[in-house]
């Protein structure tokens, strides 16, 4: 293929995406010869870049899904799409305390334990961290134990808190904590080991939704003084092509590679757990996106 | 006392090497030497801010060779007075001194204790190495260190500072080890000289010796002996029979034709047949309208080239067969004599005056 | 008397008086380089200010957790300035003074943390100081969390910032004479009490600054902290996370705030040595 000028791509990407999607990047990038920029961060942190600093990414692919229709539709996108799921765990490592006792029983006990040191991300920043909240919640009940979801709160106190699911995984990984509550994807691909969590309660089943609007928290709001308030809700990754993008031609040809079965196989290896097909909410999605309306 | 044993150093880009000598207690020792000799170098070995890498420094008889400067019981005084900014100047005067009376004492001696609160930088050059010495005076050290301590002060004020000086020397007798490029001073000064070159000691002695007979024709030019000639030396013990039986002492040296250019001296020593230098001093050459009769065996007719006055001497350059000698003359003898540029004149000296090197 | 005749005057004269024009062109040009580079370096902190000064002056009095921040940021910066200028202090002596073998290499070393990108310069410490590590453990032991604390904050602080005041204090201690150590030292002192009486007097203004510099280092810095200590939240941190949930009208009062502070130890220690007449 010809090409005089290398056409760029610029994508912002959730943290906890950031690790498995690099090789779809990079083969996007070797065989059309985009030259693609890409952010990592937390998903209100990208809003934030776009709503405040008037910056205009091509494309966005966060951790919440929820993120597009309280901030970005219908001023900046006019369409999103959810595209993957993911699943709450506790994620640990060999070097962590107790590792090889802990089990889907116990797991409560040992991380109420005072020798453990568990960390978790900030909600005010990383839909990770509420959700970690909405969890926790959702095992008060489960479990029917109540103060639980205080408790195991205590033991991740502030000091242990980092602002996106990335940098929670480094720390883990750097033997500073022994345990941390992040998406199973996150966990699967540093190769923690994890405790898999009661579908009740780990927020990755769809059909489950009417159960995990049950909890609730607040946090704050996007001005000073101001809260938010989050039902549970399944997890669900969502993506969408800025009505401004500079390079609209370059993101609908990503979105029809991202969304072509080769693709979504190779993230479904790198733990993943992909859509077959993006839900769309709103008009004007691409054909590209191969997407369905919402029911 | 002072005594160096085959001293070696380093420091930056100067060195000393196998340096050797002794100032006796209570002696005045000037070292001379060209720029980067290591002058400083050495004075700052024997202070000890500078580690002697091997040999012995023996100061006032105790082996302080590994001792810290603090207790070598010295002083030392810069061309620059290094005194402490932030310090007015009694407190400097104060710095390390015995007593508070005996700073107040040498104060007064050097007549600067008027500057007493006065802040360092509001003195002038003088008045700066006056404080400075009296700072180091006012330790009452046993040995006293100068590099070239005068050299940037005004004639006036380095009278004065050297007058002072040496009274107090000779009141206390401390030994004196002075870094100094007037050698004149050296010469007036001084119990022993000793040469520096390129860290080493070329040559040490009496400063008068040093001056008359300097070692290498190197020394003796940079002493600023006016007539160092270049030529071939030849003993001529057979063709002087007026020494041969003579008694001891210099007479027993041997009699020398030197050879310079188309001029033959007739000089004594004890030298290798062959090329060698001849030193003559300027004052030692007389000149006069006809050659005279008398006991200068050396003498040449030539023309004055050339005049330099000089305030009580005058120096005249004589073109002798093509060989320039320079003679120190009075002014007086050059009026009486009439000289002047194009004169002709005969230079004489005696053989004892030339010195084979 | 007749006058020189001008057509008769030498080339070289002519030239001379046609010099001032260059030496004008090259006047102006440096006037209009330093004041764009004034203005580059001003205006964007005269921005801030003037965007944020007054809101977060305002603030300080309702907002607790800015107030904590700030706080945090001025001591823990203080406690890493004070901590660099002990261990750092003897070992700038060293430099300045000591011709040791591998005197170049040690520079050099020393002038690493300066050019490691600040978050891998707060891994490389979490890697040696860490929980894990016998350093960390040693920590530990006497009650000192590296990671998420204070502590951390600390550390991450005084490793990118001791660099700048090792220089600039070797610089400072290089300017004293040595020959001032040396009259010191045959007047009595031992090396000790020379340094204390005499270097150190003559040094300080240069000290003083090196300490400055490393303190404003100190409180601006963010990639390091970030890594090792998240949560308490220095003022760098406090601003972005302010950034990212509120967005930028609560994100400059943070950092107006902080500029406004800083100025007070900075300005006064500027208009200190103002006071000194340069040196001759």
């Amino acid at each position: 293929m010809l090409r005089l000028i290398a056409d760029t791509l610029v994508i912002y990407i959730a943290a906890s995406l950031n690790k498995p999607i690099q090789p779809v990047l990079d083969t996007f990038a070797a065989r059309t010869g985009t030259v693609i920029q890409r952010e990592s961060g937390a998903s209100l942190e990208h809003v934030r870049k776009i709503t405040e600093l008037n910056k205009t990414p091509d494309l966005l692919l966060l951790a919440d899904a929820d993120v597009f229709p309280r901030f970005l539709v219908p001023k900046y996108a006019s369409w999103y799409a959810e595209f993957a799921r993911n699943r709450m765990v506790v994620a640990f490592t060999a070097k962590s305390k107790h590792a090889k006792e802990i089990n889907a029983d116990n797991w409560t006990t040992i991380l109420q334990s005072k020798d453990v040191e568990v960390g978790r991300t900030d909600p005010n920043l990383a839909p990770v961290g509420y959700r970690t909240l909405l969890m926790l919640q959702l095992a008060e009940r489960f479990y029917k134990k109540s103060g639980l979801s205080a408790s195991l709160l205590g033991r991740a106190p502030e000091r242990n808190m980092r602002g996106n699911a990335a940098e929670l995984a480094a720390l883990l990984a750097a033997g500073e904590l022994d345990y941390i509550y992040d998406y199973q994807s996150v966990a699967e691909s540093n190769g923690f080991q994890f405790i898999a969590l009661p579908p009740a309660i780990d927020l990755g089943d769809p059909t489950r939704a009417a159960e995990y609007s049950k909890a609730s928290v607040s946090v704050r709001g996007s001005t000073p003084g101001s809260k938010a308030e989050f039902k549970g809700q399944p997890i669900l990754y969502g993506m969408t092509v800025l009505r401004a993008a500079p390079h609209s031609a370059a993101a609908k040809r990503f979105l029809d590679y991202l969304t072509s079965p080769a693709t979504v196989a190779q993230l479904r290896a790198a733990h993943i757990d992909m859509l077959d097909h993006p839900i769309v909410d709103g008009s004007g999605a691409p054909a590209e996106l191969h997407g369905t309306a919402r029911p | 006392m002072i005594a160096l044993e085959r001293v070696n150093a380093r420091a930056g880009g100067f060195r000393l090497t196998d340096v050797t000598f002794a100032v006796p207690q209570g002696g005045y020792g000037v070292v001379i030497g060209p720029a980067g000799s290591g002058k400083t170098t050495l004075l700052e070995t024997i202070a000890g801010t500078i580690r002697a890498t091997s040999g012995r420094v023996m100061l006032g008889g105790d082996d302080l060779t590994h001792a810290p400067p603090e207790r070598r019981r010295l002083g030392i005084v810069y061309q620059h007075a290094y005194l402490f900014p932030h310090l007015d100047v009694r407190k400097n005067i104060e710095y390390g001194a015995v007593s508070t009376a005996a700073a107040a004492e040498v104060a007064e001696r050097f007549g600067v204790h008027v500057l007493g609160d006065r802040r360092v930088e509001s003195l002038s050059g003088g008045e700066r190495q006056l404080v400075a010495i009296a700072r180091t005076l006012a330790r009452q050290p046993e040995v006293l260190l100068l590099d070239e301590p005068f050299s940037a002060l005004d004639p006036r004020t380095r009278n004065t500072a050297r007058r002072l000086l040496r009274t107090i020397y000779f009141e206390r007798r401390f030994t004196v080890l002075q870094v100094t490029h007037d050698f004149s001073e050296a010469g007036l000064l001084g119990d022993i000289a000793i040469m520096l070159d390129r860290g080493r000691v070329v040559q040490q002695g009496d400063p008068e010796q040093v001056f008359r007979k300097p070692a290498s024709p190197y020394i003796a030019d940079f002493l600023g002996a006016e007539n160092v000639f270049a030529g071939v030396a030849q003993p001529i013990r057979a063709e002087a029979p007026d020494w041969i039986d003579a008694a001891e002492s210099e007479f027993t040296q041997n009699a020398v034709a030197f050879t310079t250019g188309a001029l033959t001296f007739y000089a004594l020593g004890d030298v290798v047949p062959g090329p060698t230098h001849a030193v003559i001093r300027a004052e030692e050459i007389s000149l006069s309208a006809e050659p005279a009769m008398s006991s200068v065996q050396n003498q040449f007719r030539g023309t004055i080239v050339e005049i330099v006055p000089g305030g009580a001497l005058t120096r005249v350059t004589v073109d002798a067969g093509g060989t320039p000698i320079v003679a120190a003359v009075t002014s007086r003898s050059m009026r009486e004599l009439g000289l002047s540029v194009g004169v002709s004149v005969v230079a004489g000296f005696k053989a004892t005056a030339v010195h084979l090197c | 008397m007749a006058l020189p005749d001008p057509s008769r005057l030498e080339p070289s004269t002519a030239r001379q008086s046609s010099n001032p024009i260059p030496r004008a062109i090259a006047t102006i040009a440096v006037a209009i380089l330093t004041s764009l580079f004034l203005l580059f370096i001003l205006a964007p902190v005269v921005g801030l200010v003037s965007a944020g000064g007054a809101h977060g002056l305002s603030s300080l009095a309702s907002d607790a957790e800015l107030r904590a921040s700030l706080l945090l940021t001025v001591g823990t910066a203080t406690m890493a300035t004070f901590l660099g200028v002990l261990g750092a202090t003897p070992l700038a002596y060293l430099l300045a003074r000591r011709a040791f073998r591998g005197r170049a290499i040690v520079s050099a070393l020393l002038d690493l943390p300066l050019v490691i990108p600040h978050p891998v310069a707060g891994i490389a410490l979490l890697l040696v100081l860490g929980r894990n590590t016998p350093l960390g453990v040693a920590l530990l032991a006497v009650g000192l969390r590296v990671a998420n604390s204070p502590t951390g904050i600390v550390c991450a602080m005084l490793f990118v910032s001791a660099p700048l005041y090792v220089s600039a204090a070797r610089e400072a201690f290089a300017r004293v004479d040595p020959r001032y150590e040396t009259v010191a030292r045959t007047l009595g002192d031992d090396a000790w009490r020379a340094f204390r009486r005499v270097t150190l007097p003559l040094s300080a203004r240069g000290l003083t600054a090196a300490a400055v510099v490393m303190w404003a280092r100190s409180v601006s810095e963010f990639g390091a902290i970030v890594i090792l200590t998240y949560n308490p939240k220095v003022a760098s941190v406090l601003a972005y996370d302010r950034f990212t949930s509120y967005g930028l009208s609560e994100t400059l009062p943070v950092a107006a705030v902080l500029v406004l502070l800083a100025l007070i130890p900075l300005a006064a220690l500027r208009a200190l040595r103002g006071g000194e007449p340069l040196p001759r």
